[in-house]
């Protein structure tokens, strides 16, 4: 059948021993392993079946400047699901005692189910006291379904805020992937303001309790009694800058309006108040939000989501007229004395640009005073597009101020490229400028860079970046660590500016534009402005510091469609002036800060 | 000699039943792997449709004239290494290997068809006409055909299957009765190389060892100087590629030599997997009742560690139930190599008796935790649908030469 040299007896005793070796190998191994050692791997496979229960750890507290409690924690019962246990039939009465659409637990399940099975979901979080009474009754009956205590945000300390404090929101399975070793699913998130910003200190960390569980993941008892148990550590408590007096007067102000509000300290650049109008109910973030509220406001006209402070950009209008009398005087084009006739208005090419009033022969400082058009309309000539863009970069516009939240927008400050690019080189109308030099055309600012330029005429051009936070509080050292304003000076003369606020000076109290401010103890300086708005009626605007020998509070006012600044808007900083330098100050710093910490306590089992 | 018409003369159960029931068995052990898993659970049916498939070919290939496997051999060989180019150029990458082509829907790992073809194509030459296997250039190019898959595999890079093909081209030179000498010229790299891994020292007792073993072989001295150089050139080669590998494959030799080094890292899976075998105990946990199984301690159990759900859930009974209908298959396939009618066909079965052989061992060894943890699957246990398929294709193959074994004598 086969010759016998192929595949030799030899070859074939050879390979039978190979294979039969190996078998005696493997079967001696597994029954070493599986009948000799069982008890040990089993003692081991059993330690597999240590399972660690997370327990979040409260946030840290806002405080004001004053440490004034500005948002807290308070605890709430957040309702779970563990999918493994749970039985669908169960959701329609659960949605109804929650008081949720149909489908809503179905969605979360959905969105979660690439997860295990036995991660239990957070379905509803602060939910009513009446839902968990309601649950003990029924327990036995709720297979898969259990409450957790957690603490959430208490937003109710007279602030709003909604804007700079920002929210949290459960973490998204696409920032989970990438950060997998800090977050577990369900974990909430600082996703804007100063939530967002700080999250890494606020989120504190999270506490473990190691259970035993069978292999259906019932739990049967403690591990090593507790011993590697971890409590959760509550977040760093930051104190922020702001002063919850102004703020309030700020946010009271702005009811029923749209606007924005930013009051600085000139010589630090803190964030005394800030208020972007309408706010939303950050209380509505706190637990689960729900559709309904998304949707509202989402679609609501006012855009309440919507940073204006930060992010909105409008025409400064006349509030950017110092910016053309600095450069021109520290540039030595002109003196303060330099006169403009004002006819009402000035012709330039086959083009009138109005002023509005007839100012007759003014000098600078009449000028801001009175807020002539047609000093500047020639001012801007005179200095030229490129110095004029440069004297608006040193003041701060055409980028981020580098305030310590995420949502910020840089503004529009033309230069030489952007005319260039937007009609060709060197082919741009002169009359660009004209516009330009009253604080019009292309020109997009926002607030906190109002606030900002305004900070800056306070102090001599010597300030700090914007920011929110003074200081944070170790949870476990109580070590309080301030940080650090990063200054810088903008390289102007004392001179130029002494002629520029005497200007802002008169505008208060003289017969400036904005004479209807004018207080009896405070000196406040500043500039109105009415911001063309092409969608409606103008955007009134005021930005101004106080008091004028020793400025503590530089501000800017924006009040949509609202008209004149000296109107609408000046009032509205005229108020938060008066809160913030007239009450029973300094308070003394309370030593004992950590005891004023809601929720500051390690979390309860 | 006349057919015989009875059945067991024509297909020999003895190999396709305990086939058969190591798939069903794997087809538990997959559901009971994935039943909790949320993105592997649809696992289970797409491995019962391949197993349908798979028998369905088996019946095909068996039902073919006998001829075909040889006609096909070079042909199925080239068209496997054309595959094998095109997965290095277009290849979806998968665990870190790029060896999945995809043609719309369908994906399959061109290696897989390359181990047939090389199988072919192999006992093809080594038995055409008057080879002579202790002829230098009969050997070298012998291995040529079996090491140029393994290179390109080696790009991939899939370790593991270039090491079945390594042992399949072994087997085969090694059943074509090459002489003592010519397999140690052939073998010796391999150990000198081997050595090289586990220090300076070691690989210098082994050259030293080479050195002693050609001095007994009285080989002229060209020839000695040769052999030398060949083993010392294979060891720097591999130092080199060692440098080549991915860092997790690096990782994996280095904790197979070293356990203690890394404990978390490629050792996690190894150490898992005796914990879920060795809880097991004699009768097992039952099934879907294995803790390490069900709640997932090991990641991708239901490919390379599914034969630690049979010895977590079914115990050494399972286990050993499992092994035993290993060693029939393997059994009855070295008695079948002395039954068929031609070299061609005897070569053929050793081939497929190699990759079965060397699948099973890499892959129970590693889940036992004797030998290091190598990605292979475990034949017709794990799931995988090229892998089944080609699988049974081979038996096909096997019964079919079975079948014809009496025919023109």
């Amino acid at each position: 059948m086969n010759d016998t040299n192929f595949g030799s007896i030899f070859r074939k005793r050879l390979v039978f021993l190979v294979i039969t070796i190996f078998f005696a190998i493997i079967v001696m191994q597994q029954f070493s392993m599986q009948v000799i050692d069982q008890p040990t791997y089993s003692e081991k496979a059993d330690e597999n079946s240590v399972k660690p229960i997370y327990q979040t750890a409260p946030r840290g507290v806002f405080f004001d400047r004053n440490d004034e409690v500005l948002v807290g924690n308070k605890p709430s019962f957040t309702l779970r699901i563990t999918p493994a246990d749970y039985d669908k039939n169960l959701t329609p009465y659960l949605e109804a005692i929650i008081g949720v659409e149909k489908g809503y637990i179905n969605k979360i399940l959905k969105q979660n189910e690439n997860y295990s099975k036995y991660i239990p979901r957070r379905i509803a979080k602060d939910v009513d006291f009446r839902v968990i009474a309601w649950y003990e009754e029924n327990a036995s009956k709720l297979k898969g379904v259990d409450y957790v205590i957690e603490t959430q945000r208490d937003y109710s300390f007279g602030i709003t805020g909604s804007h700079m404090f920002g929210y949290t929101k459960e973490i998204s399975s696409l920032l989970l992937q990438r950060r997998k070793n800090e977050y577990m699913m369900g974990d909430e998130i600082g996703f804007s303001g100063i939530e967002k910003t700080y999250e890494d200190i606020l989120r504190g960390e999270k506490g473990i309790k190691y259970v035993l569980v069978d292999s259906h993941q019932k739990t049967i008892g403690r591990y090593k009694n507790g011993d590697e148990d971890k409590n959760a550590i509550k977040g760093y408590d930051l104190i922020l800058t702001i002063d919850k007096d102004a703020q309030q007067v700020a946010e009271e102000a702005f009811k029923d309006k749209r606007g924005a509000l930013v009051a600085l300290e000139p010589s630090t650049g803190e964030v005394i108040a800030f208020v972007s109008a309408p706010e939303y109910n950050l209380a509505d973030f706190a637990s689960v939000t729900s559709n309904e509220i998304w949707t509202k406001l989402n679609i609501d006209e006012d855009k309440p989501m919507f940073n204006r402070a930060t992010m909105s950009i409008y025409s400064p209008g006349s509030t950017f007229k110092m910016v053309s009398a600095l450069a021109a005087l520290e540039e030595g084009i002109i003196d303060s004395s330099y006169r403009v006739h004002c006819g009402g208005g000035f012709q330039f090419g086959d083009r009138f640009f109005k002023c509005l009033h007839v100012h007759g022969t003014v000098d600078l400082k009449t000028a801001i005073e009175k807020s002539c058009n047609t000093y500047f309309y020639q001012l801007a000539l005179k200095i030229g597009l490129d110095r004029w863009s440069s004297y608006g970069a040193k003041l701060g516009f055409g980028h981020k101020t580098g305030l310590d939240i995420s949502e910020e927008s840089p503004g529009i400050l033309p230069t030489r490229k952007y005319y260039d690019k937007a009609f060709g080189l060197n082919r741009w109308p002169k009359g660009i400028l004209v516009s330009l030099g009253i604080g019009q055309g292309e020109l997009s600012v926002t607030p906190i860079q109002l606030a900002q330029y305004a900070a800056l005429f306070a102090n001599y051009g010597q300030s700090a970046k914007t920011h929110f936070l003074k200081g944070y509080v170790e949870t476990l050292t109580g070590k309080y660590t301030e940080v650090q304003p990063r200054y810088y000076d903008i390289g102007v003369s004392k001179e130029s500016f002494d002629v520029v606020r005497e200007a802002m000076y008169r505008v208060v109290n003289r017969a400036g534009t904005a004479g209807n401010i004018r207080l009896p103890d405070i000196a406040i300086a500043g500039k109105t402005g009415t911001a063309q708005n092409p969608h409606g009626e103008d955007h009134a605007v005021f930005i101004g510091f106080a008091p004028y020998d020793n400025p503590k509070i530089a501000i800017a006012v924006i009040v949509e469609n609202a008209g004149f600044g000296s109107v609408n808007a000046a009032p509205i900083a005229r108020d938060v002036i008066k809160a913030y330098l007239q009450k029973d100050k300094p308070k003394e710093k309370s030593a004992n800060l950590a005891a004023k910490s809601l929720g500051g306590e390690k979390s309860a089992d | 000699m006349q057919i015989n018409y009875k059945l067991q003369d024509r297909f020999d159960l003895a190999i396709f039943f305990p086939a058969l029931a190591l798939t069903i068995i794997g087809l538990m052990a997959i559901y009971s792997a994935t039943v909790n898993h949320p993105t592997a659970s649809g696992n289970f049916n797409k491995q019962l449709v391949s197993a349908m498939i798979a028998v369905f070919v088996f019946i095909i290939v068996y039902s073919l004239p006998q001829r075909t496997f040889q006609i096909f051999a070079i042909p199925t060989y080239l068209v496997s290494l054309l595959l094998l180019v095109a997965v290095l150029i277009m290849g979806k990458t998968v665990y870190g290997s790029r060896s999945w082509l995809s043609f719309g829907p369908i994906g399959f790992q061109p290696s897989e068809i390359a181990k047939l073809g090389t199988i072919l194509a192999l006992s093809y030459w080594l038995t055409y006409k008057n080879r002579d296997i202790n002829n230098i250039k009969d050997i070298g190019f012998a291995l040529l055909i079996g090491f140029v898959p393994v290179l390109l595999i080696l790009f991939e890079p899939d370790t593991g299957t270039a090491i079945v093909f390594m042992i399949i081209t072994i087997s085969l030179i090694y059943w074509s009765g090459i002489s003592l000498f010519g397999l140690f010229v052939v073998l010796s790299p391999g150990i000198v190389t081997f050595a090289s891994l586990l220090g300076l020292h070691v690989f210098i007792f082994a050259m030293v060892m080479v050195a002693v073993a050609l001095f007994f072989f009285k080989r002229d001295l060209f020839n000695s100087a040769t052999v030398f150089i060949l083993n010392l050139g294979a060891s720097f080669f591999f130092d080199y590629a060692f440098k080549l590998l991915k860092p997790h494959q690096q990782k994996r030799i280095e904790s197979f030599l070293d356990p203690s080094a890394d404990p978390l890292g490629s050792g996690y899976n190894a150490l898992q997997a005796k914990l879920a075998i060795g809880s097991g105990g004699i009768f097992g946990k039952g099934f879907l009742q294995g803790n390490q199984t069900q709640l997932r301690f090991i990641p991708e159990q239901w490919t390379d560690f599914i034969y630690c759900v049979i010895g977590e859930e079914f115990g050494f009974i399972g286990s050993i139930i499992v092994l035993v209908l290993f060693l029939i298959i393997f059994i009855r396939l070295l008695n079948l190599s002395s039954l068929a009618k031609d070299r061609f066909s005897v070569l053929v079965i050793v081939g497929i008796l190699s990759l079965l052989f060397s699948h099973f061992s890499i892959n129970i060894g590693m889940n036992v935790g004797i030998t290091p943890v190598i990605g292979l699957p475990l034949p017709f246990l794990s799931f995988g649908g090229s892998s089944l398929l080609v699988n049974m294709t081979m038996l096909g193959i096997v019964l079919n030469i079975y079948k014809n074994r009496k025919l023109h004598t």
